[in-house]
């Protein structure tokens, strides 16, 4: 994916202003930003069921009132080094444009607005980023845990967990 | 929600497609009956004409010019061959079986004004136009023979006049019958005279009498045509309807004088006129047609009741060992027994909605197969059981391809031409069925053609000469192995491609897509003596009934349509052929699988305790060894989400109640992975 497209899929702005409302989330000891507007809900993570064969980042499928939710684990996604030795703290359901997935973190921080001036697309950095990230946000009061005070933006759109 | 003028554009477009299909019926039949020579029964034409009168009037209705204008032309037409003016031939059949197809490519428009089509749609108005109108060259009017009152002669209509014309020329006698009718029924009594005569003869026209009858009742005159004699007319009609009497031939003497009788010139609108619309109208009146997304809809909403009843049972037996609350405990408990049969019976109703009968297929493949013998100059029957026979909507839609694929192979490569047919004793005439029927839970189609069958050891050389296959691996194929390589990606037995298998599918697409939807594919085959070839699938997507089993602590679910029997695992009895385990079953060999190696979750084999599932695909066999068996159950099965439709090896998962999930497996590619190895996958998918 090339910059530019990167660029065209940030989170839509839902104020006069271009602010951004994003649901931080705790993965490992870095802090991730998800637009809030492709959120469904926050659930407690329900019974896991593996599913045998499939690549690592899946954790496996559950069910949400009676649908089945592939369920993705953002850490192995994003190849992050953490060890998971019990469920994850919440999962997710994302609306990614195409269905509906579970997206597994270990700890929901809280809902931040982020004006444009706090935003830097990934496209402008010259650092070597994942795909799945738009870019950074800053934020002020982050939680302590947190490593830095920085928001690394998810692109939903990414998300295919293909 | 939707756009409502989209709605009626929808109910537009099933109604025109319902018609078509009618039209697309009758042509068949009238196909038929003109190829064995019978003859034709008007009532017949008079169905494909309404048929098209009322298509030409709902077109018009919505803007489909080019529908309307091909309705037209071809209504005009079939009023010439109901009047008698055009002789049914060859030709005209052809062109008549044209405007289905051409109907249906100018209904899936986007444009119905598309000026594109312009050209065509003329092109092909003008061809109907050019059957023209063969005049009737007669030695004679036959209807001078009979003593017919010249006031009843002035007051037919032309179809009347025709009718009376070809009764005559079939040799039929002329009868002349008196009833009374009450005024107050007489719509109903006339109808039910109409169908009591149907067996035996035709009504020409009826007029009242001047005689009989009162303020209530009219005395009706009523002129039939029929084939039996005069006793057996009277007792078939039991004498209900008053007298019948003969019309006297005239012999010599063209000049007789009228009969005693003598019926006024008082038109009566015969009811076999221009009726079309209303009846069409009336014949929808009390059947709705149904989005299958929204029944989809209601039985996830079924699905999602019955995990709201077991929630409820879990409380209620919580509550059972609870002295106080005892009663209360008891009447839930009768109340949630009463929920879950009517919940049953309401999913059962849904189902029930869903299903259609495969005659709606089968419709299709007749088409197919007139045209694809016409094509290829083979004389064939086709000889349908089972067209009742009724399977999910959802599957009948996605079955059309592959029949029509089966069924055009079968008259392509299968059955010889007439001459070779000759030469091998065989009659002129090939034979293709097609049988459908229930078995089990199942629903077994068959395309059977008595052709010239399949050559095992030609198709073997054929996979070594495209690489397919190494000669090495082919020492080891039974010829039941030979055949199965039919299913292989870029395997035909023709190398040209001919101009009915110019869709560029094979037979490794219908596999797949059979496969898709839970069913299996077989094929059985002698040479000299025909081909046929055997699909196996499910009566209902939605619903199946599950064996519940656990391999290496994780719950699974088997299709039960695909197991067979389970038996205890027997580490003792297991051998090793070519690699492979196998167990012998009473004197039988059976390779055995263990689920948790195939799927990862363990290093080491079965161990005591454990058990074989025994799973049946056509006539192959494969046990899965598992850990523990749970029980049956009904279950619903909802898809894998797209990110992992590429993982092999499940159909789907379903929910088992307090949110836990069992993954269903999927035996036919099982089976596949199995037998033929992980890479045959990859040779499906890199075909488009």
């Amino acid at each position: 994916m090339s910059a530019a497209q990167k660029a065209t899929l940030a989170p839509a702005p839902d104020s006069d202003t271009g602010a951004v409302a994003v649901l931080g989330v705790l993965v490992g000891n870095e802090a991730y930003g998800i637009p809030l507007a492709c959120i469904r809900e926050i659930l407690v993570p329900p019974p896991m069921t593996e599913v045998p064969r499939a690549a690592a980042h899946f954790l496996g499928v559950i069910s949400v009132r009676g649908e089945i939710i592939t369920v993705i684990d953002l850490a192995k996604l994003l190849n992050l080094e953490v060890r998971h030795d019990e469920l994850p703290g919440r999962v997710l359901l994302v609306d990614n444009g195409q269905e509906l997935i579970g997206v597994a973190v270990d700890r929901v921080i809280q809902v931040y607005r982020l004006e444009p001036g706090q935003i830097e697309y990934a496209s402008a950095m010259s650092a070597d980023l994942s795909d799945y990230v738009v870019g950074l946000g800053r934020v002020q009061n982050q939680p302590a845990g947190s490593s830095d005070d920085m928001l690394i933006l998810i692109d939903p759109v990414s998300l295919l967990g293909e | 929600m939707s756009d409502p003028r989209d709605n009626v554009q929808q109910e537009f477009l099933a109604e025109a497609q319902e018609l078509v299909e009618a039209l697309s019926r009758d042509l068949l039949l009238l196909d038929e009956a003109h190829h064995r020579g019978e003859r034709i029964d008007p009532a017949l034409i008079n169905e494909i004409f309404r048929s098209v009168h009322t298509l030409k009037g709902i077109a018009g209705m919505f803007g489909y010019k080019h529908v309307g204008a091909v309705a037209h032309a071809l209504e005009d037409l079939l009023d010439d061959l109901r009047l008698g003016r055009t002789a049914i031939g060859q030709n005209l059949l052809d062109i008549l079986f044209d405007s289905i197809e051409r109907f249906q490519s100018l209904l899936t428009l986007e444009d119905p004004q598309s000026p594109q089509e312009e050209a065509g749609v003329q092109h092909y108005i003008a061809a109907i136009r050019s059957i023209g109108i063969e005049e009737e060259v007669e030695d004679g009017d036959p209807i001078d023979k009979y003593a017919i009152d010249p006031a009843v002669l002035g007051v037919l209509t032309e179809y009347e006049e025709h009718r009376l014309r070809a009764c005559i020329r079939e040799g039929l006698r002329l009868y002349r019958l008196r009833a009374s009718f009450k005024l107050m029924s007489i719509d109903d009594s006339i109808e039910a005279l109409r169908e009591k005569a149907q067996e035996e003869a035709e009504i020409i026209t009826y007029l009242p009498s001047m005689e009989g009858g009162n303020d209530d009742t009219i005395e009706l005159v009523v002129l039939l045509a029929a084939r039996v004699p005069e006793e057996e007319l009277n007792a078939h009609f039991e004498s209900r309807y008053g007298s019948i009497e003969a019309i006297a031939e005239r012999t010599h003497l063209p000049t007789l004088p009228p009969r005693r009788t003598s019926i006024p010139v008082l038109s009566m609108r015969p009811p076999s006129e221009d009726d079309g619309g209303q009846a069409s109208l009336r014949s929808v009146a009390d059947s709705v047609r149904v989005d299958i997304r929204k029944l989809d809809h209601l039985m996830s909403v079924v699905g999602e009741l019955a995990l709201v009843r077991s929630a409820v049972n879990r409380i209620v037996d919580s509550f059972k060992n609870d002295v106080t609350h005892r009663q209360s405990s008891m009447d839930l408990d009768r109340i949630g027994r009463g929920l879950e049969r009517q919940l049953l019976e309401l999913r059962t109703g849904i189902l029930d909605v869903r299903m259609v009968p495969l005659g709606q297929v089968f419709n299709k493949l007749a088409r197919i197969v007139r045209q694809a013998a016409r094509e290829d100059d083979k004389q064939v029957r086709l000889v349908v059981t089972g067209a009742n026979t009724e399977v999910d909507k959802l599957i009948v839609e996605e079955l059309t391809d592959p029949l029509m694929h089966l069924v055009r192979n079968a008259i392509d490569h299968g059955i010889e031409s007439p001459e070779a047919r000759v030469r091998a004793h065989k009659r002129e005439e090939g034979t293709l069925a097609l049988n459908a029927y229930h078995k089990g839970s199942n629903v077994v189609i068959e395309v059977e053609d008595d052709g010239g069958g399949m050559n095992a050891h030609q198709l073997r050389d054929e996979a070594i000469e495209r690489g397919l296959l190494t000669a090495e691996a082919s020492q080891e194929l039974s010829r039941q192995g030979m055949l199965d390589l039919v299913f292989l990606p870029g395997l035909s037995t023709r190398s040209e491609v001919t101009d009915m298998s110019g869709r560029g599918v094979g037979m490794d697409v219908v596999k797949t897509n059979i496969l898709r939807l839970g069913g299996m594919i077989t094929i059985a085959s002698e040479q000299g003596t025909g081909t046929k070839i055997t699909v196996t699938l499910p009566i209902t997507l939605a619903i199946i009934r599950a064996l519940i089993v656990t391999v290496a602590a994780r719950t699974f679910a088997f299709p039960i349509t695909a197991v067979q029997e389970a038996v205890p695992y027997v580490p003792n009895d297991v051998h090793t052929i070519h690699g492979r385990n196998v167990i012998t079953l009473r004197g039988e060999t059976l390779a055995i699988c263990d689920l948790g190696q195939l799927f990862g979750l363990r290093k080491s084999g079965g161990r005591e305790g454990r058990f074989v599932v025994i799973a049946s695909m056509g006539h192959r066999k494969l046990g899965f060894v598992v850990d523990e068996l749970i029980g049956q159950d009904d279950v619903i099965i909802k898809s894998l989400g797209k990110s992992l439709s590429s993982v092999r090896g499940f159909a789907g998962a379903t929910d088992l109640g307090d949110q836990k999930v069992a993954l269903m497996l999927d035996a036919p590619s099982l089976f596949t992975e199995y037998f033929e190895g992980p890479d045959a996958f990859r040779a499906l998918e890199s075909r488009p």
